[in-house]
């Protein structure tokens, strides 16, 4: 059983899933910029002081629709943004997981459409200077030019980073194979003697291809659980997409993982046994 | 693809009597070759005009120095090679005719016996016979009784659990026979079987072949081992420098 091929197969699996993730959750994340609002601050969320921070917000909220280059302020409470959050899911068809939430976690927020799209500048430093209320100040636009952009760079930078790597994959385990085939060589000139059908002393090399897949796909699957919460809390930071957004896109993820390990697997097997020992 | 002869009789174990000579009229050879040539890519001819008849229950020395095209010619039996002349028949079939994913059937027909035995050396006697006809698929049941008998018949039942590592040579030889007789195989072909035995040894085995033979079973024999041939008076037919010198019962040289 090859290292270098079970590592490569983890490495191409990983890296297909993240492109995947990445794809969808930004799709998501696109969707969300649906509002015609330029400018989202989203507020500070202390359990237990929720009462507070309401006043504080409401007060903020009046304080922001006095300046020239407001249009609008809207406050979003918490409950409401969970609403939306769930009709969100339900309008996509995707799986409501928030009912295994102990507390909401989405933040209140006050959404301001601008007079002027690009004259945000003033709005940003009244909502940043008060810091007791407000977490973090978000400028739509440049997050949409942000998820743009890297859409742009992961579809094709990703379609030919995945295509390299899976010839690399593919490579090593037509390699690794062959190893095997070689190191049997005397097993398969009897078994050829004694009349062996051709399948027969193919299937076991065969299976071991399939097996550096799953195996490969077990391990990166095993990675991506360890690593759903920290990249988590970073694709919230960056897109402002929530995981629990991407509930169906475990099951996608995994059947492709899997799918494409096994894929990869036998293909490289069957292509390696083929070249060796004829067909 | 089938011969418009007779089917051949059915064969009866002879028990001490005298094995016949030669085959009945009416059977189907075992193997026919017909102006046969085999050129290597390389310019080297191992066989040129090759016509070669065995019929069915006959015992034959092949012979001739090295590089005469012994080995050449009983690796076109076994379709390991295919002639660049002429026709290599065996069982009523034309082996060049035959697809490439019967030729594992082809094989399961005849039983092959090398110098070297050919065992696999992380199994024991009764896993290297057996597995003749595991890679047939054959079922469990069926396979063995059929080991049973193929190991008696070279007299190893009672060393069916060894491995080859603690054989000796004739004992390794003895497995290898039995693997070639286990699926019952109309024709045996065996490459100097004796080439890595002692003279002792060597007679035991041929000796083994011979009651092989008895029991109806076709045996072809490469072989440099001039005393056995010589003594046996058996159809000897002597190949040189590709070419079919003489063909008829005799010693191992012309005028032995």
């Amino acid at each position: 059983m090859s290292l270098a091929a079970i590592a490569t197969m983890v490495l191409m699996l990983l890296l297909l899933a993240g492109f995947w993730l990445l794809q969808a959750g930004l799709a998501a994340g696109v969707a969300y910029v649906e509002e015609k609002v330029e400018i989202v601050a989203d507020l500070r969320d202390v359990p237990g002081a929720e009462a507070v921070l309401v006043v504080q917000a409401e007060a903020l909220a009046a304080d922001v629709a006095t300046l020239p280059q407001v249009r609008a302020v809207r406050y979003v409470s918490k409950d409401e943004a969970l609403a939306r959050f769930r009709a969100r899911l339900l309008e996509r068809g995707q799986v409501d997981l928030t009912g295994y939430l102990d507390r909401n976690p989405l933040p209140a927020s006050l959404e301001v459409s601008l007079v002027d799209p690009r004259d945000y500048q003033a709005v940003d430093d009244l909502l940043s200077s008060r810091e007791e209320v407000v977490e973090d100040v978000v400028e739509v636009q440049r997050l949409i030019e942000r998820l743009t952009s890297v859409t742009d760079v992961l579809r094709t930078g990703g379609f030919v980073v995945l295509l390299v790597v899976g010839f690399v994959v593919l490579f090593i385990i037509v390699n690794t194979i062959r190893l095997a085939v070689v190191a049997r060589r005397e097993e398969i000139e009897i078994m050829r003697l004694v009349g062996a059908s051709d399948a027969f002393i193919r299937w076991p090399f065969i299976f071991e291809g399939a097996f550096v897949g799953l195996l490969g796909a077990a391990v990166a699957l095993l990675v991506l659980g360890l690593a759903a919460a920290p990249v988590g809390d970073m694709m919230y930071g960056f897109f402002r997409v929530l995981p629990l957004e991407l509930g169906t896109i475990a099951r996608d993820i995994v059947l492709l993982v899997v799918g494409t390990g096994l894929g990869v697997g036998i293909l490289g097997s069957w292509l390696s046994v083929r070249s060796y020992l004829g067909g | 693809m089938t011969s418009a002869t007779l089917p051949a009789p059915a064969s009866e174990p002879a028990r001490g009597a005298e094995p016949a000579p030669g085959p009945g009229p009416a059977s189907r050879p075992v193997l026919a070759l017909r102006g046969v040539g085999k050129t290597y890519p390389n310019g080297k001819v191992a066989l040129r005009d090759v016509d070669l008849t065995l019929g069915e229950g006959e015992f034959v020395f092949l012979v001739g120095p090295s590089g005469a095209g012994k080995s050449t010619l009983l690796k076109l039996l076994i379709r390991d090679e295919l002639p660049t002349a002429g026709e290599v028949i065996v069982d009523g079939r034309d082996l060049a005719r035959v697809a490439r994913r019967k030729v594992p059937d082809l094989r399961r027909r005849i039983g092959i016996v090398f110098q070297d035995f050919k065992l696999l050396p992380t199994r024991s006697v009764r896993e290297n016979v057996s597995f003749a006809l595991e890679v047939t698929g054959t079922p469990r049941g069926r396979i063995r009784p059929a080991v049973e008998r193929a190991l008696a018949v070279v007299g190893l039942s009672d060393q069916a659990d060894q491995f080859p590592t603690t054989l000796s040579g004739g004992e390794q030889q003895r497995t290898a026979i039995a693997r070639a007789l286990v699926h019952e195989p109309r024709l045996i072909i065996a490459d100097e079987p004796t080439g890595n035995l002692d003279p002792l040894i060597s007679w035991e085995i041929i000796q083994l072949l011979l009651r092989i033979n008895e029991l109806g079973v076709t045996v072809l024999v490469g072989t440099h081992n001039a005393e056995v041939v010589t003594s046996l008076r058996r159809r000897v037919v002597a190949l040189e420098e590709g070419r079919i010198v003489r063909d008829g019962v005799g010693g191992y040289h012309r005028d032995d």
